[in-house]
């Protein structure tokens, strides 16, 4: 038996192991030569000649018969043994071929071990837990761990020539990827600690000095954009190189070592660098860097905050300089046109290359606030904004042109601090549109209502909306005027009458000038019709803000429909009766205030080619000494001529201040209704405490000044809603 | 598992196993898997060259063909079926050979059903002293702790036979056991006076040998301290822990390391709550707590309470100490946390089952609901009480478990299942030799019942379903 070779003489075998399982002493010894041998014979490719039948009955009897130590002892000293030999095989394998044969030994070690396991399963069964000995293929692995792969003749080998390949790889050159893959995956099996300590560590230190070094390079000679196209690429690289042979633990380790050595470690220089910097890609509108700088520097600690700084000084600057510019405040429309733009600039920055990162969209919202309420006039022009658009400028636009329009305007009146001076501003504006029937949308003006409404509250927008309101109810009682008292008016002018509810609109008190006896008997019967219906109204004649049209036949025979204001229907009317009045004559007869009957006259005689009158002497301004002629000569190409008002669309100076005045005091009320609304509710209050509540119930609105809220509160304890704390002069006590 | 036959012999396996001729397919012995004797035999790196043998595969294998017609069998239909005459041990034996052991158990054993548990065997052991108490094991063995001085531990495997004994270090008492696993046996014993230091204490043995595998010592500023070991509990991670109590007054629970036997932390007894003498240890996996149980008559009165380790506080506390005087001949004897974690329920001498609710302050929740007795309850009480009659001064207190959303109560010589919300009592597992249960213990699909005479206990099992 003991020279039986790979052939098969089965039957011999068990005949003779049975005779002599009992007695013989030299049975164990015997038997372990059998396995002996066919482990030999696994390892050497010869084991189609085995049985495995016979192996393991051989296997289960020497456990059986206690020689359970003897069989593992014995097959850790053939397993050394084999190792030992092939270690030296690998060890004289040349140049390139020492992979390739380490692979192929360790595939021939996992066959044979799994097949000397199948042989041994019964002592791995019951001699090996009962014993505490390692189980059979964790032997295998740790035998090749030792023998093997921390041989000193391959250990540091191995781990140069890994290595050598990777950086040949990060160089450009093709390596066998599979091969690689093999290696790692056995670095793996041998248990995640061979992998890190004699793989993974060494590998993470020479990448980081690779990149260290590499970086240094980029950044000398690269601009912004191209260091970041290097740097994604050599990321990408890195996480493809561990999808293909590295373990997928080592990604994230490798990746942060990337991320560190190219990036973290250059950020500020790479935002900063001059020409392709972060400000020049923002100025440049590069999406496609900006995405890159985003994606990169999101990886790193810090990172997203150093480009949200930058873009937010850099935004306050140019917004800055954008609100304040002299230039630039000539003309409101384009004003605000320009924060429309710089606002969808940005917002297409962050939404194609920042990923709509709700911290950058904050970012860009608090400068915006912070530039825009640097100028105190950003309200009023943003209103004249919307005017404009609302006049004419949405002419032949669509429903959501519209839309979009007055949603851009609302995104700046969010940033508005002094939205009360907003208000104001508004309700002149629609008055006026209103008034004079220049609004081009009525849905339109509706739409922007509901949206004030819907940003600010019915408060806000109930004076808007009352005026809307006059509007239609004019409409209806003129039409019913009309209908009652066609016959009584007989072929007079016609009147049509805007009835304004005091309050609502922003109109101010100015004496009536004298009307024309034609107007005045309608204006008269209308008077007396409409206190018929209406009980206990009292009306007011608004002269300074009518318009009139009226027709006018001139030199040649040439007759024109001339469409006037109030004030101008007036002067004109002088005329029929009179071919020359001086200025004091107009002023006398008509009592217009002499502001307004100046730019009266200046719209009539001064501009070419509507000038109906004509005043001697020639010249731009008016005088108090002037004389005015009707115009014979006056030619017009159009039957209609308008004739405006000559009047800044922007507010003069003087006008300014009185707005500002008026919102300042209408603010008063409302601080002290806050002032009075919290000190109900907490009863005593300390000044600080005050002014922050205040503020934050009215920032909404405006901001307002801490001064005045003092000055609120000190009135409120004259008028005894409140007293000061009579030990501790901070505090304030609600009187009810 | 079984795939059908096809007309091809290809992939049809000849085995002559002691004499005997089975046919079957390769199909049928692989799918017990390439880590068993028969799965290998068949895999491709067994048998290269036979590929193109268009006979089937012969193979002879020197073994009782009985066995392996019983084995052949669990392979082809999933059941166990044993012929009557075919003794189990020689079974296991042969499964042990093929590598199948593991398929015989699940098949075997498996699926735990309190509803219809059956009386597998009662198993008589040969200790001088009476079993104390007994806990089953993971994989359906039990170990059972003897009183009196040998300290030894009892240990069976799941086919009941017998393990070489677990003695504690100098033969120290046992006071309670627990299972890391099915290979790991942890113990706790009571440090005798006068004896050397290294006395009672915790430690834990392999279950397969009986070897000591770790001493687990309890160090108190920095100095080693003997003790006295009560009760037991393992967290299913890597925590040990065991109510301790010191020989200067050191109480409190200790934790280890189960691996390597490290001590991690000591949560020394705060006023008005006993730790270091528990009855009964238990970690809730849900609220990441242990409750710690100490119970009359060990001491005066009865206390529970809940530890947080992670910031060592105790979360929750009760104790009957000043319960109104009519119910002072009443006691809490053990207790159990339900396995939702939501109460703790109770049982007194008398065998009524009394809830805590932990979610509440005990303080504030008015105490102890305790439940009237239901009759069955009351009947078998009585039977209890002629019996200890009659054995004189032997009594035994009932004990509490939680397995599978039920409630099992051991009452004299029954134990009560109590299923639902309201814990209504479902069945009653009883055997009448042996006398009253002192102790049981569910896991592996087992329950064991330990008796307080003879030295005998009962092993429950649930048959297999029926076919249809």
């Amino acid at each position: 038996m003991s020279g039986g070779g790979p052939t098969r003489k089965r039957n011999f075998k068990i005949e003779a192991f049975k005779h002599r399982v009992e007695l013989d002493p030299k049975y164990a010894e015997r038997t372990w030569k059998v396995l002996e041998h066919a482990i030999h014979e696994i390892y050497n490719h010869n084991a189609s000649g085995l049985s495995f039948e016979e192996l393991y009955r051989s296997a289960y009897n020497m456990v059986l018969h206690k020689y359970g130590e003897k069989l593992y002892d014995g097959l850790q000293n053939t397993m050394t043994s084999r190792l030992k030999e092939i270690s030296k095989s690998i060890e004289t394998a040349q140049g390139g071929l020492f992979l390739e044969e380490l692979n192929a030994r360790w595939m021939d070690h996992n066959k044979a071990l799994q097949m000397i396991r199948d042989i041994l399963m019964y002592m791995d069964r019951t001699y090996v837990p009962t014993a505490h000995r390692t189980p059979v293929h964790e032997l295998g692995l740790n035998l090749w761990r030792d023998h093997i792969i921390h041989s000193p003749m391959i250990h540091s080998r191995l781990l140069d020539t890994l290595l050598d390949l990777i950086d040949r790889e990060r160089m450009g050159e093709v390596i066998n990827r599979g091969l690689m893959r093999s290696i790692t995956k056995m670095l793996m099996d041998l248990g995640p600690a061979v992998y890190q300590d004699d793989f993974e560590k060494p590998f993470l230190e020479v990448s980081a000095s690779f990149y260290s070094g590499e970086s240094q390079e980029f950044i000398e000679c690269c601009d912004c954009g191209n260091y970041l196209k290097k740097a994604e690429r050599r990321l990408n690289e890195e996480m493809e190189r561990v999808s293909h042979y590295l373990d997928a633990g080592s990604e994230a380790k490798i990746t942060s070592v990337v991320e560190k050595e190219m990036i973290a470690n250059h950020m500020h220089r790479l935002v900063h660098m001059e020409n392709s910097g972060l400000v020049n890609m923002l100025v440049d509108d590069k999406y496609e860097d900006l995405g890159r700088m985003y994606a990169l520097f999101r990886r790193v600690l810090d990172g997203l905050s150093t480009i949200r700084d930058v873009m937010t000084s850099y935004l306050r600057e140019t917004g800055k300089q954008l609100v304040t510019d002299p230039e630039r405040l000539k003309d409101p429309v384009e004003f605000v046109q320009r924060l429309l733009n710089e606002k969808d600039k940005h917002d297409k920055i962050i939404s194609v290359a920042f990923g709509n990162d709700k911290t950058f969209q904050n970012a860009l919202n608090s400068s915006f606030e912070f530039f825009i309420n640097l100028n105190n006039r950003s309200p009023e022009f943003i209103s004249l904004y919307v005017d404009d658009k609302l006049r004419k400028g949405l002419k032949g636009a669509t429903e959501e042109d519209v839309e979009v329009i007055l949603d851009k305007v609302m995104m700046l009146f969010r940033y508005l601090q002094e939205k009360d001076v907003f208000e104001k501003y508004y309700k002149q504006h629609l008055a006026k549109r209103l008034l004079s029937g220049k609004t081009v949308s009525d849905d339109a003006e509706r739409s922007m209502i509901v949206k004030l409404k819907t940003e600010c509250g019915y408060q806000f927008t109930s004076k808007l909306e009352g005026m809307f309101t006059d509007m239609k109810t004019s409409q209806d009682t003129m039409q019913d005027f009309y209908a009652k008292k066609s016959e009584e008016l007989g072929d007079g002018p016609t009147l049509d009458v805007h009835i304004l509810t005091t309050g609502s609109w922003p109109t101010q008190p100015s004496p009536p000038c004298n009307l024309p006896t034609e107007i005045l008997t309608v204006c008269e019967k209308f008077r007396s019709y409409y206190l018929g219906t209406h009980n206990g109204r009292r009306l007011t004649w608004q002269t300074n803000m009518g318009t009139a049209d009226i027709k006018a036949t001139f030199g040649k025979g040439q007759k024109h429909e001339l469409n006037v204001s109030t004030y101008q229907m007036c002067v004109l009317m002088l005329f029929n009766n009179a071919d020359g009045l001086t200025y004091k004559d107009i002023e006398r007869d008509t009592e217009i205030p002499a502001s307004d009957l100046k730019r009266c006259l200046q719209s009539l005689a001064c501009v070419k080619g509507k000038n109906v009158l004509r005043k001697e002497p020639m010249s731009k301004d008016i005088s108090e000494d002037d004389t005015f002629y009707f115009n014979d000569k006056f030619t017009s190409k159009l039957v209609k001529v308008k004739i405006g008002t000559v009047v800044a669309q922007k507010e003069s100076e003087p006008e300014k201040q009185e707005t500002r005045q008026r919102v300042e005091e209408d603010r008063k009320p409302q601080i002290e209704a806050a002032i009075v609304r919290i000190m109900k509710s907490r009863r005593v209050l300390d000044h600080n405490s005050i002014v922050a509540e205040v503020t934050k119930q009215l920032q909404a609105r405006f901001l307002p000044n801490p001064v005045v809220i003092k000055k609120r509160i000190e009135s409120l304890i004259e008028r005894e809603f409140l007293e000061r704390d009579k030990v501790d002069r901070k505090l304030y006590r609600y009187l009810a | 598992m079984y795939t059908p036959p096809t007309t091809s012999t290809r992939g049809r396996v000849r085995l002559n196993v002691g004499g005997r001729v089975f046919e079957t397919t390769a199909a049928t012995l692989a799918a017990a898997g390439r880590d068993t004797m028969l799965g290998a035999m068949v895999d491709a790196s067994w048998n290269s060259g036979v590929h193109d043998d268009p006979a089937p595969a012969e193979y002879f294998i020197d073994r009782d063909p009985s066995c392996f017609a019983v084995l052949l069998d669990l392979l082809r239909t999933g059941d166990l079926h044993v012929p009557p005459g075919l003794p189990e041990a020689t079974l296991y034996r042969e499964a042990l050979y093929y590598g199948l052991l593991d398929r015989v158990r699940s098949a075997r054993l498996g699926g735990f059903d309190p509803d219809r548990l059956r009386l597998a065997s009662s198993v008589h052991g040969r200790s001088p002293g009476d079993g104390v108490a007994i806990r089953a094991a993971p994989d359906g063995g039990c170990c059972v702790s003897h009183g009196g001085a040998s300290g030894v531990v009892r240990v069976y495997n799941w086919m009941l036979q017998e393990r070489r004994p677990v003695y504690y270090p100098s033969h120290a008492p046992v006071n309670d056991a627990a299972y890391l696993d099915a290979s790991t046996l942890l113990l706790a014993a009571r440090e005798r006076p006068g004896r050397r230091d290294d006395d009672g204490g915790v430690s834990s043995f392999s279950a397969l040998t009986g070897e000591t595998r770790h001493r687990f010592r309890v160090a108190h500023d920095r100095q080693p301290r003997s003790f006295t070991a009560t009760a037991l509990a393992f967290d299913g991670g890597c925590d040990v822990f065991a109510s301790c109590k010191g020989r200067i007054n050191e109480y409190g629970v200790a934790v280890w390391d189960c691996n390597t036997g490290e001590q991690t932390g000591f949560f020394y007894e705060p006023p008005g709550c006993a730790l270091g003498e528990a009855d009964r240890l238990q970690w809730l996996d849900g609220t990441n707590t242990l409750m710690v149980a100490t119970m009359f008559p060990r001491t005066d009165s009865s206390f529970v309470s809940l530890l947080d380790f992670r910031d060592k506080s105790v979360v929750w506390s009760w104790s009957d100490v000043g319960t109104p005087a009519s119910l002072e001949d009443k006691h809490a004897v053990d207790a159990v946390a339900t396995e939702d974690g939501r109460s703790v329920c109770l049982v007194n001498q008398y065998d009524d089952l009394g809830f805590l609710d932990l979610r509440k302050n005990a303080a504030s929740s008015g105490g102890v609901r305790w439940r009237s007795r239901s009759k069955l309850a009351t009947m078998s009480g009585g039977k209890t009480k002629t019996k200890k009659a009659a054995c004189g001064e032997e009594t035994c207190y009932p004990k509490l478990a939680a397995h599978g959303g039920r409630l099992f109560a051991s009452t004299g010589d029954a134990i009560s299942v109590f299923s639902g919300p309201d814990h209504v009592m479902t069945s009653t597992l009883r055997c009448s030799n042996g006398g009253a249960i002192c102790d049981f213990s569910i896991g592996g699909d087992r329950l064991f019942a330990l008796h307080g005479e003879e030295n005998v206990f009962d092993v429950w099992e649930t048959p297999p379903p029926p076919i249809i």
